[in-house]
C-alpha cells in the first residue's frame, strides 16, 4: 500500500520550506524500495486519505488564526490518526498552534488546539541563526529563525537539548508527545538530518527504512558535509 | 541658499578621493555616510532640485529592470536622466552617487531623476523626499532572513507609496499592492487572463488577483523575448532584454510610470522603442562569450525570481552549473522553488553548494559533481565539450555572480 505522507496547509506553512519535509519522507521512503506519495492538504481541503505521516510548518503570525481555524475544523480526524499512532513533525508555529495558546507579545493570544501541553511566548529577542540539537535520534542541525519560546508543562519531555543556539529559550528545543514531534529547527530538516528522517519512516512502516539508491548515497553525503561543517569545532556528544 | 551644501559636498568629495586611493574601485558608500551624518538634510534637498521631478521604484522584484526601461524611454524622450546604479540602492550609496553628479552648490545637471529603491531602506528614507511618481512592482515571499514576512513589506511599500504627490502606479495583478489606499491618483499596469493562463506557475506574487480595470499598459501576449502591450487603445510589439513574463510586466510599468512623468510629450511608439533597443539584462539570461565559449548567465534574487527563472530555462539542458553564495544566509526558503525543470546539474558550487544539492537531489535532479570552490568549478564547467542542446548555462546568485564575474575577468 502507497504511504500518504500528509503536508498540512502548504499554501501558508512553507514559508521555509518547512513543507518540504513531506517531499524528504517519501523521496527517502521512495530510495528504499517502499512506496510513497506527498497529499498535500489545502486549507479547507484536506483530502479524505488514511496518512502515514503527517507534516505541519511554519507560517507567517498574521495567518496563525486562519491555519488554528483549520485545524479545528480537522481535529476530529487528527485525534483519530494520532490515537493510531501517526506521526507528526510540527515546526516552529506548526508545534505553537498544536500547544494551548500562543502569548503574541503585543497584547493579543491566539489559542491553540490544545493537543501539545505546552504555550509559546516571546523570548527575549528575535533568533536568526544556526540551532544544534542533541535529541535521541542523534545530533540535528538546522536553522532556526522565531521570535518565541515554547514552554512545556511539567514532565513532557523535549524533543532535545540545545548545543548551539535558542530553540526554546531554556536550554532545550521542541517536543516529544505520544506520536508528535515539534521543533524550531525549520526548512528541509529531515534532509539535513537523513537518520531523523529514517526513524520516523521507520514508524511509519514498521520496519527499518534504508534508502540505498545513488540519489541516497548524493543527498546523504551532501547533508554529511553541512553537518560536518557546522559543527566544526563544536565538543562532540 | 544655493552655498548651503558646499561644504558637506566638498567634505563628501574629499572622504570618496580618500577611500578610492585606499582601495582602488572601492568604498563608494563611504563618502555618503560621511555627508549623511555631516548634512542629514542634503539627500533630500538634492532629490527635490530636479526641475522635473523625481520617479521611485521599489517593489520585491524586477525594480532594476524596471528602473532601467522607464530610463531609457525618459532619455529617448530627449531628457537629461539621473538614476542610481541598482548595487547603490541604500542611503549611503544613494548619497554618493549623488555626489558623484552634483555640483558644489548641491544640484544636478539633470531634467529628471528616477531611482530604484530598496523597499527596507526606502521606507527609512521616506519621511525625507517627495516622489512625482512612485511605482511598485510586486511583493515576492522574498528575503526571509531580512523582513520576515511579505506584510512586513507591504508596510515599507506603503511608506514608499505615501511619498507621490502626483501618481502612484502599481502592478494591478499583485494582491497585496491592492490593499494600500493612496491619497493620489493610482495608476494600475498587468497581464491579461490569458497570459496569466499561460504562466503554468502564475506570476510569483505573494498573492495575485485580478484587478477590476487596468487602466495602464497591460501585456497581452508574451512568446520568447517578444511581448505585446496594449497601451491606450493600441498594441505595441515591444522586445525584452530576456526572454520571460516578467520583462513584460516590467515593460508594461515602465511604459506606464513613463505616460505620468511625461504627461503629454510621451509618446508610445518612442517609449517602446527605447526599451526593445535596450541591451539584454546583464546576469539575468545573458549570453556572453568567455574562453571562446558561449555562456548564458541566469541571475537568481529571491524564491519568485529563481521559479520564474527555472521555468523559462530551455528544457533538457545537458550543461547546467548551480551556484549558491553567502549571500543566502540560510537557503532553507528556497526550498519550495521546484527546480526539477533542470534536470541535471553538472556542477553545484559556492559557499552553500551542498545546501542547494541538496534541494535539487530531492527534486529530482540529477547532480554530477559537487564542487564548494567556486573558481575550480567554473574553470571544470567551462573546459567541458560544447554541450549537445543548449548553451552552457550558469544559474547563480548575487554573490556567486559577483564571484563569477571577477573570476572570469568580466567587468560588471
Amino acid at each position: 500500500m502507497t504511504a500518504a505522507i500528509l503536508t498540512l496547509f502548504p499554501e501558508v506553512t512553507d514559508v521555509n520550506g518547512d513543507a518540504q519535509n513531506a517531499l524528504v519522507l517519501a523521496r527517502r521512503a521512495e530510495w528504499a524500495g517502499e512506496d510513497a506519495v506527498v497529499v498535500p492538504a489545502p486549507l479547507w481541503a484536506v483530502p479524505d486519505v488514511q496518512p502515514a505521516a503527517i507534516v505541519l510548518g511554519s507560517s507567517v503570525d498574521s495567518a496563525l488564526p486562519r491555519i488554528r481555524d483549520g485545524l479545528l475544523a480537522l481535529l476530529p480526524r487528527l485525534t483519530a490518526w494520532l490515537d493510531a499512532g501517526v506521526p507528526l513533525l510540527a515546526i516552529g508555529t506548526g508545534m505553537e498552534l498544536l500547544g494551548s495558546r500562543i502569548d503574541l507579545g503585543n497584547g493579543s493570544v491566539v489559542e491553540g488546539i490544545g493537543l501539545l501541553p505546552g504555550s509559546a511566548s516571546p523570548l527575549a529577542v528575535r533568533v536568526t541563526d544556526d540551532l544544534v540539537v542533541d535529541a535521541a535520534e542523534g545530533r540535528l542541525i538546522g536553522y532556526e529563525n522565531h521570535a518565541r519560546g515554547f514552554r512545556l508543562d511539567a514532565g513532557v519531555p523535549a524533543l532535545g537539548r540545545v548545543v548551539t543556539g535558542v530553540g526554546d529559550g531554556r536550554g532545550v528545543d521542541g517536543v516529544r508527545h505520544g506520536s508528535m514531534i515539534g521543533t524550531r529547527l525549520h526548512g528541509p530538516v529531515l534532509a539535513k538530518n537523513p537518520a531523523f528522517a529514517d526513524a520516523l519512516l521507520a514508524r511509519v512502516f514498521g520496519r527499518p527504512v534504508v534508502p540505498v539508491s545513488d540519489q541516497a548515497k548524493a543527498a546523504d553525503a551532501a547533508a554529511a558535509a553541512i553537518r560536518a561543517r557546522l559543527l566544526k569545532g563544536l565538543p562532540s556528544r | 541658499m544655493p552655498l548651503r551644501w558646499v561644504p558637506a559636498v566638498a567634505i563628501g568629495r574629499a572622504v570618496r578621493i580618500a577611500a578610492r586611493l585606499r582601495k582602488p574601485g572601492g568604498g563608494s558608500a563611504v563618502p555618503g555616510l560621511v555627508v549623511n551624518r555631516l548634512a542629514p538634510g542634503f539627500l533630500g534637498s538634492v532629490l527635490f532640485s530636479f526641475p522635473e521631478g523625481l520617479a521611485v521604484v521599489s517593489g520585491s522584484a524586477g525594480k532594476s529592470t524596471t528602473t532601467k526601461m522607464l530610463v531609457a524611454v525618459l532619455e529617448a524622450h530627449g531628457k537629461r536622466v539621473f538614476t542610481n546604479p541598482s548595487t547603490a540602492n541604500i542611503s549611503q550609496g544613494l548619497t554618493s552617487a549623488l555626489l558623484e553628479r552634483a555640483r558644489l552648490t548641491g544640484r544636478i545637471d539633470a531634467d529628471v531623476a528616477v531611482l530604484e529603491m530598496d523597499e527596507g531602506h526606502g521606507a527609512l528614507l521616506s519621511d525625507r523626499f517627495r516622489s512625482r511618481v512612485v511605482l511598485l512592482t510586486n511583493v515576492m515571499t522574498d528575503q526571509i532572513d531580512r523582513f520576515h514576512d511579505s506584510e512586513k513589506v507591504l508596510g515599507m511599500l506603503r511608506r514608499i507609496a505615501a511619498t507621490a504627490t502626483e501618481r502612484l502606479v502599481l502592478n494591478g495583478d499583485d494582491g497585496l499592492l491592492a490593499r494600500i489606499r493612496s491619497d493620489v491618483p493610482v495608476r494600475r499596469f498587468g497581464v491579461t487572463d490569458g497570459v496569466l493562463a499561460a504562466s503554468p506557475r502564475g506570476l510569483g506574487y505573494a498573492e495575485t488577483v485580478r484587478p477590476p480595470e487596468a487602466d495602464g499598459a497591460v501585456v497581452t501576449a508574451v512568446a520568447g523575448a517578444s511581448a505585446a502591450v496594449l497601451l491606450d487603445g493600441r498594441q505595441h510589439q515591444v522586445r525584452l532584454p530576456a526572454r520571460g513574463v516578467h520583462y513584460a510586466v516590467d515593460a508594461a510599468g515602465a511604459l506606464t510610470a513613463a505616460e505620468e512623468m511625461l504627461g503629454d510629450a510621451f509618446d508610445a511608439e518612442t517609449a517602446v522603442a527605447a526599451i526593445s533597443a535596450m541591451p539584454a539584462v546583464f546576469g539575468r539570461g545573458e549570453v556572453v562569450t568567455v574562453r571562446g565559449v558561449q555562456v548564458e548567465f541566469v541571475l537568481v534574487q529571491n524564491p519568485a525570481s529563481f521559479q520564474l527563472n527555472v521555468d523559462e530555462l530551455e528544457e533538457g539542458l545537458d550543461q547546467v552549473l548551480v551556484a549558491m553564495g553567502s549571500d543566502v544566509r540560510d537557503p532553507s526558503y528556497f526550498w519550495p522553488v521546484d527546480a526539477s525543470r533542470i534536470g541535471r546539474a553538472l556542477v553545484v558550487t559556492g559557499s552553500k553548494a551542498e545546501e542547494i544539492a541538496l534541494q535539487l537531489i530531492y527534486q529530482g535532479v540529477q547532480v554530477v559533481r559537487i564542487e564548494p570552490d567556486l573558481p575550480a568549478a567554473i574553470d571544470h564547467f567551462l573546459s567541458l565539450p560544447a554541450p549537445a542542446r543548449g548553451v552552457k548555462t550558469i544559474v547563480f546568485t548575487a554573490d556567486a555572480m559577483r564571484r563569477t564575474r571577477a573570476h572570469l575577468g568580466l567587468t560588471s
